[in-house]
């Protein structure tokens, strides 16, 4: 296994810095083809479930518990929630690692895609409006879009990032 | 020796052992943060604090509807200002006959609560503030104005325009405040029909509408009905305008309709708004 230089370490460190500077202004944009805010995009769950999955900004549970709580901050419904999500993100990604061998894209893609969706659960869970029945056609567009942006976002990384 | 190092380079199987008691420490702190949170509302205290840092994000997102606003207000030419300045002297003038209507109606309305002997104050006090960007915040859509804890804006007080009910203050900051429109998922108001009868309790559906879920199919309600606060919360004051109705439609309970309402007040960018004060 190749260790990550000082620089590439940088390089993923300030990546994630401006990534979610973005996703913070793009969490407080509507986006102008969707009527329903509920069907937007979850840009923080796209950006860590893929730095987890791809092991970039070396992530450790006290970071994204940190992240987590500064995301609760300016957009969250909850002090914890989204902290609670991450770190959740963190042991779910570390226990199927540890089980099964992630190499290809479309491991990659389909452990995003299951990360994605339990975020989603553990957010139903966790929100203040007491919903007892999820939206499934609301869950499935809000899916769609979540993991449109984390192709996006793995795309950049691959770009700005040396392997 | 040789082969452990190699098996150790392919990386086959996650030899890393699981931090599990800081994952348990974490998984816990997140839950009492939550729960103290739920219970003592810490997050929009700390929100409050550190708007300094959202006041920028804010100019960002508002930044190019502002330039449009100063670009377009650059272009009015002479003749369209004096035509505006026309029709506003036009209004200025009929409504000034209408607060002469109103002054002999509020002192035959004083006379005729004195003598049915009805006390009720219907003064309406509030600040009034600007819209600056009706905008969606994480999936929720939010209104946001320029007014904030400064000018003694209070969370959860009643937002209305010349048009009716807008909505509730649902987070202060210093110098901005963030309205949960009617119209919203949750939002709940207690209505009355404009004819004094059907109390009722209208939901936002998320969709831009107001709705009455189930709806006794025997009340008389037809399209374009009018309902208005009822004031029973006692956070709403009474007599507001909501919305009318625009769809009446079999729900999937035989007996009960869904009712759909559309509310007057449609809040778009730079309108005006008044926030009410909270009644203690």
């Amino acid at each position: 296994m190749t260790k990550k230089t000082i620089i590439q370490k940088k390089q993923e460190s300030y990546l994630m810095a401006s990534l979610t500077s973005v996703s913070l202004i793009l969490s407080n944009v509507a986006l102008p083809w969707t009527e329903n805010p509920s069907s937007m995009p979850n840009y923080f769950i796209a950006l860590i479930v893929i730095f987890v999955v791809l092991k970039k900004a070396n992530m450790s549970l006290s970071k994204l518990f940190i992240i987590g709580l500064l995301v609760d901050l300016f957009i969250g419904q909850i002090l914890g929630q989204y902290a609670f999500i991450f770190i959740s993100i963190y042991a779910l990604n570390f226990l199927i690692v540890k089980i099964l061998t992630i190499k290809t894209e479309t491991q990659i893609l389909s452990l995003s895609s299951f990360l994605i969706l339990i975020s989603f659960f553990v957010l139903w869970a966790t929100s203040q409006s007491h919903d007892i029945i999820i939206p499934l056609g609301l869950l499935f567009h809000q899916f769609i879009l979540t993991l449109f942006i984390l192709l996006i976002i793995k795309f950049t990384i691959n770009t700005f990032t040396t392997k | 020796m040789a082969q452990g190092k190699n098996s150790s380079n392919l990386k086959l199987f996650n030899r890393d052992t699981f931090p599990l008691f800081y994952f348990l420490i974490l998984f816990i702190l997140c839950l009492i943060i939550m729960g103290l949170d739920y219970r003592y509302k810490i997050s929009n205290e700390i929100k409050a604090e550190i708007s300094i840092i959202n006041t920028p994000i804010n100019f960002l997102i508002n930044l190019p509807a502002t330039l449009l606003l100063q670009v377009k207000s650059n272009f009015v030419t002479k003749a369209l200002l004096e035509e505006k300045i026309k029709m506003l002297e036009q209004n200025v003038y009929h409504l000034s006959i209408n607060i002469q209507e109103n002054k002999l109606l509020k002192s035959e309305n004083k006379l005729l609560r004195n003598k049915l002997k009805i006390h009720k104050d219907f003064n309406i006090v509030g600040v009034n503030a600007e819209i600056i960007l009706p905008n969606v915040k994480n999936g929720y859509r939010v209104i946001t104005i320029n007014k904030g804890i400064n000018d003694k804006i209070e969370n959860s007080a009643p937002v209305i325009n010349n048009n009716g009910l807008v909505g509730q203050i649902i987070n202060t900051t210093k110098e901005y405040s963030e309205i949960k429109p009617l119209t919203s998922i949750k939002f709940a108001v207690p209505a009355i029909k404009d004819s004094g009868k059907e109390n009722v309790i209208l939901y936002g559906n998320g969709n831009g509408e107001l709705e009455i879920p189930l709806f006794p199919e025997s009340s008389k309600l037809k399209v374009n009905d009018i309902f208005m606060t009822s004031g029973i919360d006692k956070i709403y004051p009474k007599g507001i305008n909501i919305g009318k109705v625009i769809a009446i439609e079999p729900s999937k309970f035989p007996k009960f309709n869904n009712i759909l309402i559309q509310p007057f007040s449609q809040p778009t960018s730079y309108s005006q708004i008044t926030v009410l004060k909270i009644k203690k």
